[in-house]
């Protein structure tokens, strides 16, 4: 069967020297040597006026039948690295019925997907040879972000039937519902383009990418992704910045814990507060977070109430409402450890137990009474 | 027999010379009506407790009959929650009917499960008194137990105190009376416990396989509703007397599983069933386990179970935790045990340890029929559901947060998931085409996949699975893609709580060593389901059911070479180990057990 469709392909290829001549070429963006606008699909954000030039790497990502492709790398103006890229014409089968498929993909430096630009003259088809409507080509977009996709941990022909329950591995198990996850998912009747291209994103080039960028990494790189918005690049910086660096990105590091994500967030408390924690002023924009901030935060900035101010200690007594039931509880033990408790945090304890609205102020009528 | 312990009578004269008091039990009543026992959270809030699960629809009233040994003028309070409090009508309202009487008071009203005050009530002991609870919403209202009292006396509503009480109103000595003995006593009837039953018995053990369901398999089970993944492993045999054909999860055909299962297990003349019951207490000496109690869970009836082993499949691994065995719980540093994978980074191994786990579900389902079907408007579940909308649940309807405890937490965890259950099936029924959608069917049990880790002398982790580690005891064998869950919520604030995502690594064949199957310090105890000694990542391949049935069938083959060398777990590892792997390979090709007698 695999041989079969490897002739077919063979043969493919051959059919389309004759049709296209032998150097098959993108029209468009493919050759650009000088990117001065963002791809077209596109997860980073691009600032006006950002010109990347075009180099190239000894990366190559190397197609059944057509060969290897390059990576290439565009770096700004004072050369820093910023993306990698490649132009892809890869084969795409379904049913004997095959057909070429034309698209640049980019990647970000850390070799996650970035984006991609179509082939304005070869655009992306589906089954009947319908074209790909723009909505078609964002879905695809949508679906190479995503980098845990289903399509990841299923062969092709796993998807097109229901599989038998007994044979198939799942999320605590594959069911009707997860064939509705890969419906809603892939562009409808283009479901071997999306599979094509999604191991093409994110097949073994990710890797190669990443270790290429860290050969290369400098403090200047990593300051810069610690301020990029996207997520990973904040957490490799934040994984790899020295302590020193930490001080001294102090400002945008506190920044994060209030706006990152979750995980960013929780990133950062559970590994850098250490070093901010014996400073009280260090640790402040932190304290002041903590009714913007996540729940699992909540619980992990929490843990270092011991290290905190009296200032901050009264202050959370203020605040008791946006803390949940068992931090209320960890916040009513640190008190208890105290030898003594300030009337200020008497005072707001009270007003807390006191309110009907409180659906925790038991909590603390049952602590002013053991503690009275 | 069963009246006695239904109403505890008691004359407090060191209170008052005359006062009179009565508890009743609420999951002891004659008859429930529409309102289900649950006892799932009894450890977190003192008993089981009748709930008006009616998913929308007021349920039946619930009604029992007391004796009185007095007549005269009785205050009544009811042990009760408002599982939502907040700036709406509690979605858990009930009265009680007394005689003919409802009172006016509505209860399940207060937070936090304490007392609520109902009323006041004349009472003749000549006539039998009549007690009813009457649902006003079918949106669980919950009641633990009444009391009357002719003095006007709040009974005490902190977890200690009120167990004294208790205890104190039953008169219940400490241990219980009534004492049995066996070669095994398995805790926990899910796939694990069920094989570790089977296994044992049919090598002739004489087996108890105590569990506080009336049906077997846990999660497989019918009121629960998970199919059963994995491999047979050695265990085929005994495995395909307990698995489950349903599928997906939530179908309604686990009835026929569920059947077949309970027959299976019951056919074994050695093993003594107790269902229903559930262990409160284990207490050891020495490092060994001596007994386990167990409380009927309707009927208030206790019983203590000895044996020279026992087998904590409780996937919570309560026997364990009150025995004294070393446990872990939440995610450990990813250096702890290099369980490194750079795809996931932290959302799969973090480099400080914490408490998150993967979380519980409560799965669900509707259906469409040929007529308009209304559902009530939920106020209370909006903060939880906000805008989602859907008419079914899968897997990926699963609640954790670090703050919650999937086990001291477990009744917050159900409640959550029943407020993003009730709120997305509300926001899909405005769609017009879901206008004939009717819920028809939420559990009311939390499945849950990860809390409690019971330690062992080995601890089996993500690199054991994925590096396909082979041991020399390795007598539980896996194939399935090791998966472990996240919230999605944590990387896009804008998600619902409720969702999780799965990451999946695709490794070989994989092996669990006897050594994760026995407790490192406590030297008669197994462990065999999701409570083995395992990481946190070590967990996500092997929680899956039928991984955890090989765990259990292969305990009960080892309990069985103990008994007969009458040695501990550890010396079948260090001094039978070949007997012990010749029997798992024999008992493959048993067709007629023979000790099935
Ligand atoms: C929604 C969901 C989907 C899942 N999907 C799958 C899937 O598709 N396939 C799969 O194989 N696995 C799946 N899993 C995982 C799997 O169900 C669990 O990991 C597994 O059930 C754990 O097995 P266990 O035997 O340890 O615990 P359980 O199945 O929970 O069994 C333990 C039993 O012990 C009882 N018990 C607890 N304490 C006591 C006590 N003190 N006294 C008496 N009895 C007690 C409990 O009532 C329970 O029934 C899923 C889990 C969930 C929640």
């Amino acid at each position: 069967m695999r041989r079969l469709a490897l002739g077919i392909l063979l043969l493919l290829t051959h059919l389309c020297e004759a049709q296209f001549g032998s150097a098959v070429s993108f029209p468009n963006s493919s050759e650009k040597t000088v990117l001065d606008k963002s791809p077209e699909f596109f997860v980073l954000s691009w600032k006006q006026g950002t010109i990347l030039n075009r180099s190239e790497t000894p990366m190559e990502i190397v197609v059944d039948s057509v060969g290897a492709q390059k990576v290439n790398i565009f770096q700004d103006n004072s050369d820093a690295p910023v993306l990698y890229s490649s132009n892809i014409i890869t084969p795409v089968c379904a049913d004997g019925d095959c057909r070429l498929m034309h698209i640049t993909l980019y990647w970000t430096l850390l070799g996650d997907y970035a984006g991609f630009d179509r082939s304005s003259e070869e655009p992306l088809t589906k089954h009947d040879h319908d074209e790909f409507l723009f909505s078609d080509y964002w879905k695809l977009h949508e679906l190479l972000k995503d980098h845990n996709s289903i399509l990841k941990r299923r062969a092709i022909d796993e998807l097109v039937t229901k599989p038998k329950p007994s044979t198939i591995e799942g999320v605590d198990a594959l069911s009707g519902a997860t064939i509705k996850e890969v419906k809603e998912s892939v562009v409808s009747g283009a479901l071997y383009s999306c599979y094509v291209a999604w191991h093409l994103v994110h097949g073994d080039i990710k890797d190669q990418i990443k270790a290429f960028t860290v050969a290369q990494q400098t403090e200047g790189m990593l300051v810069r992704m610690l301020n990029n918005e996207n997520i990973n690049y904040q957490m490799y910086a934040l994984e790899n910045l020295t302590k020193n660096q930490y001080d001294t990105n102090f400002s945008r590091i506190s920044k994060l814990f209030k706006s990152g994500i979750p995980l960013v967030r929780s990133f950062i408390i559970k590994n850098l507060a250490e070093s901010f924690s014996k400073e009280p002023n260090k640790m402040q924009p932190f304290w002041d977070a903590l009714p913007y901030i996540d729940i699992n935060t909540r619980s992990l900035l929490l843990q270092h109430i011991d290290t905190a101010s009296e200032a901050t200690v009264t202050s959370i007594s203020g605040q008791l409402s946006v803390l949940t039931k068992n931090q209320i509880r960890d916040f009513l033990s640190h008190l208890e450890n105290k030898s003594q408790i300030s009337s200020e945090i008497l005072k707001n304890l009270r007003n807390f137990a006191g309110s009907n609205k409180e659906k925790n102020s038991y909590l603390v009528v049952q602590f002013l009474e053991d503690n009275s | 027999m069963k009246k006695l312990l239904i109403v505890t009578l008691l004359l407090f004269s060191s209170i008052s010379l005359f006062a009179q008091d009565v508890l009743v039990e609420a999951e002891s009543f004659d008859n429930p009506g529409g309102w289900l026992v649950d006892p799932q959270f009894v450890e977190q809030m003192g008993s089981p407790y009748l709930n008006a699960h009616g998913m929308g629809k007021p349920v039946k009233n619930a009604s029992t009959k007391v004796n009185f040994n007095k007549s005269g003028s009785y205050h009544i309070w009811v042990r009760t929650m408002n599982w939502v409090p907040g700036e709406w009508e509690a979605p858990g309202k009930f009265q009680l009917k007394v005689n003919e009487a409802v009172l006016d008071t509505v209860l399940g009203t207060r937070s936090g499960w304490g007392w609520q005050y109902a009323g006041e009530t004349k009472i003749n002991k000549k006539n039998e008194t009549h007690i009813e609870l009457v649902d006003l919403t079918g949106f669980n209202g919950r009641c633990d137990a009444i009391y009357f009292s002719t003095k006007k006396t709040t009974p005490p509503s902190s977890p200690k105190k009120l167990a004294a009480w208790r205890q104190e109103l039953a008169a219940e000595p400490n241990a219980p009376e009534e004492l049995k003995t066996y070669d095994l006593v398995v805790v926990g009837g899910g796939l694990a416990g069920c094989a570790a039953a089977i296994a044992g018995a049919e090598q002739g053990l004489k087996v108890a396989l105590i569990h506080d369901r009336p049906v077997l398999g846990g999660n497989a089970s019918e009121e629960i509703r998970v199919h059963t993944e994995g491999i047979y492993g050695n265990f085929e045999r005994i495995l395909k007397k307990i698995d489950t054909k349903h599928y997906p999860n939530g179908s309604a055909e686990s009835k026929l599983d569920q059947q077949k299962r309970d027959e299976n297990v019951k056919s074994y003349d050695n093993i003594d069933l107790f269902l229903n019951w559930r262990a409160y207490d284990a207490i050891s000496e020495e490092n060994s386990v001596k007994y386990v109690d167990a409380r009927q869970t309707f009927t208030g009836e206790r019983k203590r179970f000895t044996a020279p082993y026992f087998v904590d499949s409780t996937g919570d691994g309560w026997i364990g935790f009150w025995a004294g065995a070393e446990f872990s719980y939440g995610r450990e540093s990813v250096d702890t045990y290099g369980e490194y994978w750079e795809e996931h980074g932290e959302l799969w191994s973090p480099k400080e340890a914490d408490n998150a786990v993967m979380g519980s579900s409560v799965l669900w389902g509707s259906k469409d029929t040929d007529s308009p079907q209304s559902f009530p408007e939920v106020p209370w579940a909006m903060p939880v559901s906000k805008d989602y909308a859907e008419v079914n649940g899968e897997w990926q309807w699963e609640f954790s947060r670090n703050d919650l405890s999937q086990i001291d937490d477990a009744e917050e965890i159900r409640d959550h998931m029943l407020r993003a259950i009730y709120g997305s099936f509300s926001n899909a029924k405005k769609d017009e085409v879901n206008k004939n959608r009717k819920l028809e069917w939420v559990s009311y049990l939390v499945g849950k996949r990860e809390s409690r880790r019971l330690v062992g002398d080995h601890i089996f982790t993500f690199n054991d699975a994925k590096e396909g580690r082979e041991f020399p005891d390795g007598v539980v064998i896996e194939k399935r893609a090791v998966d472990v869950h996240y919230q999605t919520v944590l990387e896009d604030e804008k998600n619902p709580d409720f969702i999780s995502e799965a990451l999946f690594y695709r490794g070989p064949q994989y092996y669990i060593p006897y050594r994760s199957l026995y407790s490192k310090n406590i030297s008669n105890l197994f462990m065999a389901g999701r409570n083995f000694s395992c990481s946190h990542a070590g967990l996500g391949g092997p929680r899956v059911m039928l991984t955890t049935g090989q765990m259990g069938a292969a305990v009960g083959y080892a309990a069985s070479l103990c008994k007969k060398y009458e040695v501990m777990p550890r010396e079948i590892y260090t001094g039978y180990l070949q007997e012990y792997l010749d029997l798992i390979e024999e008992q493959k090709y048993e067709k007629i057990p023979t000790s099935k007698k």
